[in-house]
């Protein structure tokens, strides 16, 4: 898997460059800016564009201009941002209306170096991940009649990682359960909400965001 | 306590002429008038005697009396005495009526002076005299074409009356004649063009009788233009008709005069109201509006001067950069001999000075009221300006610390999490040191939480970053009650007013969840073109107090500092409504 990366704080850059490197991902480019980016981008299009979502000049929406572009210009490629905004706004805004290949972190993620491994390789691979503080703000969001009381606790934490873009294995790994019992999990959860089921794991964590978000 | 006016505006010395010089002047023009109808009823060769014998009065008599009139009220402008000139002159030169060959002779030399004397007299107003070069060599070539009369009448022209004849060269005189029509033309048609440019340039004169009287200007000159070329082309059908409306036209020229001098009378009578008014004492506002009515010049304000400002200022108290502008002119009012105020006005007013005069007089008496009232005004406003200025700083402030909190201990942390996470990973085998390693890393994740909490409080840069909409997305979500966000402009605005909004739906919501007992509440903006209008609505218990300790009074300052308001309304048992405007310019 081949990513590149855009951040500007070089101690932050090398340090992913490292720790990706370590763990069998090849790192093809790095930039400290969003211009740089799009130009390595477009040069030799990676699996994933790891983008600082603040970057100069004005370290303001640089960042999440240039993911939001890449988005759009490079279907193929899959964008992780890196941001420190606990913004479920930003996160949607990202994601737009589809999750294919979309992530949205906290910078503080990266040091589960294993749950960050993992979050870069769906990404790559055209899945999602979301930031687990964004999810858990939108489990906990108030609601009238709540639809989310109907969930056992189990189920809520099932929702929550679907909701993080994780796989069905992926959930049988963390809970150590089968496969099997998260299948039952994921089709209680749906029946209760009412949500129609979907195919791909990235179109089930916007179908689940979306009905968060409310 | 004496009102006195500044010396410039008063009318100058010159009192005019006496009333012994005005009679005899009228008598001349009435016994010249009456003499004219009879040589216009009995004369020679005289087309309709006695519609000529109106026209000659129409000619004559408004100008005497109009000049007449003008001489003795504005003795400082040559423009009367030029009047009365141009009517008697113009009267004589129907002495070709005359049988007596002297009088025809007279009569016939300065048939064309009254075309050189109304461009002389139009192209002088309204002080009497030519103001450039141009005009001055306009005129000048207008007076010298009468030179070419003598000539024509040198060369034989008109019957035995002609005393001038010398030669008899029928074909020369056509030719002279066609030559001198065309060149009078010719400099008519320039003055005409030289008026119309200058009102192009200096803009409609303010008062409707006096715009009258100049849009008469360049009509009377592209007539009497238009009459010689007529002539020169032959086409007698249109003769009679072209000549009479012309003659017309100039007649009215000096009737709307008399009406504008009217009114500038009128004005005076004004001066009467203005002091019925100021014995209220107005305000400043209402003071300019007197003045302005006085002045009959809606586009009159004053300037009241501000001794501690060093500056005038307008009626608000806003500071004023006096400049020259083309049209505008000012005078100044006055109070013990100290400068109070300033009068801007259009400068065709300057035609009026008595009016001005006096208007400045009976406004120097009782300025003082509407002039602390303005100093008032002035340091609100200077308040209001540090106000908003240390608003701005402290915004300024809080974005740097949270930018540097950023830059330097939080993206440090991060490194530090990341390297404490390799070390784990590295240290498969040891479960004791790993165990602690994680729980290292967990504390600085948690400290990373705590000051990036610390940092929103500080400066929440994700409203500056990415707008209203996002922001106020994850405020919606962290409430502990269902909110409903509407109409949140897609634009961005300001970052100070979309900072405001985002404090005022925050302490809002904040207040919400503690006070109101409320299930759910709705954000709503509403943007117009000045105003950005938030306004947040709960269905809970109601009953909040405006000011007692809510964290509003603070935001209603804020808001007030950036010229908006904000308003509570909480009726017990009806929920709470707490609305914002915003004003919207940077």
């Amino acid at each position: 898997m081949r990513v590149m990366i855009a951040e500007d704080n070089v101690l932050l850059r090398e340090g992913l460059v490292r720790l990706l490197t370590e763990n069998g991902i090849e790192v093809a480019g790095t930039s400290g800016n969003a211009d740089k980016l799009l130009m390595l981008v477009r040069e030799e299009p990676p699996d994933v564009a790891i983008v600082d979502i603040r970057l100069p000049p004005t370290h303001t929406d640089e960042g999440m201009k240039a993911a939001l572009r890449i988005r759009v210009e490079h279907p193929d490629v899959g964008v992780l941002v890196l941001s420190q905004y606990v913004e479920v706004g930003l996160a949607m805004q990202l994601l737009g209306d589809s999750a294919d290949g979309a992530g949205y972190l906290l910078k503080d993620r990266v040091s589960n170096i294993k749950d960050f491994i993992e979050a870069v390789e769906r990404v790559g691979a055209g899945g999602s991940a979301i930031d687990p503080t964004i999810v858990s703000a939108l489990i906990s969001k108030q609601r009238r009649r709540d639809p989310l009381d109907r969930l056992t606790p189990r189920e809520r934490e099932v929702l929550a990682l679907m909701a993080e873009g994780r796989s069905n294995q992926g959930i049988a790994d963390r809970f150590v359960i089968t496969l099997r019992a998260v299948e039952k999990y994921v089709s209680s959860i749906f029946s209760k909400l009412d949500l129609p089921t979907t195919g791909s794991d990235s179109k089930r964590v916007l179908a689940v965001l979306l009905y968060l978000r409310g | 306590m004496g009102a006195t006016v500044s010396p410039h505006a008063f009318v100058g010395p010159n009192e005019g002429p006496s009333w012994p010089m005005l009679l005899s002047v009228a008598t001349a023009a009435a016994v010249v008038a009456a003499l004219l109808i009879v040589l216009a009823l009995t004369g020679q060769d005289v087309a309709g005697p006695a519609l000529s014998a109106f026209l000659v009065c129409w000619l004559f008599i408004p100008y005497v009396a109009a000049g007449l009139i003008a001489w003795k009220r504005r003795p400082e402008s040559k423009l009367g005495r030029l009047m009365v000139i141009t009517g008697f002159l113009t009267a004589f030169s129907f002495l070709v009526w005359s049988a007596q060959p002297v009088f025809f002779s007279i009569g016939n030399a300065i048939q064309f002076l009254p075309p050189a004397l109304y461009l002389h007299l139009f192209l002088a107003y309204p002080s009497g005299e030519l103001r450039s070069k141009g005009d001055r060599w306009l005129v000048g070539a207008a007076y010298a074409a009468i030179g070419i009369t003598l000539l024509r009448m040198t060369f034989g022209e008109g019957d035995g009356r002609n005393l001038l004849a010398w030669f008899d060269e029928p074909e020369v005189v056509a030719i002279l004649r066609t030559l001198q029509r065309v060149t009078v033309s010719a400099l008519l048609v320039l003055g005409a063009l030289r008026l119309i440019l200058r009102r192009r340039h200096e803009g409609k004169p303010l008062r409707a009788a006096i715009a009258y009287v100049e849009d008469t200007f360049p009509l009377v000159l592209l007539m009497l233009a238009w009459l010689y070329i007529v002539q020169v082309l032959g086409w007698e059908q249109w003769l009679p008709i072209t000549r009479w409306t012309t003659f017309a036209v100039i007649g009215v020229t000096p009737v709307l005069f008399l009406v504008a001098l009217l009114q500038a009378r009128l004005g005076r009578a004004s001066v009467a109201d203005l002091l019925v008014e100021l014995g209220v004492n107005p305000g400043p506002a209402e003071l300019q509006e007197a003045v302005a009515r006085a002045l009959r010049d809606p586009s009159a304000t004053l300037a009241y001067w501000l001794p501690e400002f060093d500056s005038y200022a307008d009626v608000d108290g806003r500071q004023l950069e006096l400049e020259e502008e083309p049209g505008r002119a000012t005078t100044p009012i006055s109070r013990d001999g100290v400068s109070v105020a300033l009068v801007l006005h259009d400068a065709a007013l300057l035609d009026e000075p008595r009016l001005l005069a006096s208007v400045a007089a009976a406004t120097g008496m009782t300025i003082q009221n509407a002039q602390l009232q303005v100093e008032l005004r002035a340091r609100l406003q200077e308040l209001r300006g540090s106000r908003v200025r240390i608003l701005q700083a402290e915004q300024n402030e809080r974005r740097r610390l949270e930018r540097d909190l950023h830059d330097g201990a939080q993206q440090r942390l991060v490194a530090l999490s990341m390297e404490l996470g390799e070390l784990e990973q590295r240290l498969d085998g040891n479960t004791e040191l790993r165990k602690r390693i994680e729980e290292a890393r967990q504390e600085v994740t948690a400290s990373l939480a705590e000051l990036r909490n610390l940092a929103h409080g500080i400066h929440p840069a994700a409203v500056s970053d990415h707008g209203l909409a996002v922001a106020l997305e994850s405020l919606a979500t962290r409430a502990t009650i269902s909110v409903q966000v509407i109409g949140v402009p897609r634009e961005r605005l300001p970052e100070h007013v979309e900072l405001a909004a985002f404090f005022i739906v925050s302490e809002a919501l904040t207040n919400v969840a503690k006070h109101a007992q409320a299930s759910s509440a709705v954000v709503q903006f509403d943007t117009t073109v000045e105003l950005l209008i938030v306004e947040v609505r709960d269905d809970g218990v109601g009953g909040a107090a405006a000011d007692a300790g809510t964290g509003l009074r603070g935001l209603a300052d804020r808001v007030e500092a950036l010229g908006g308001r904000l308003r509570v309304w909480s009726p017990a048992g009806r929920g709470t409504r707490v609305r914002a405007e915003i004003p919207c310019e940077s």
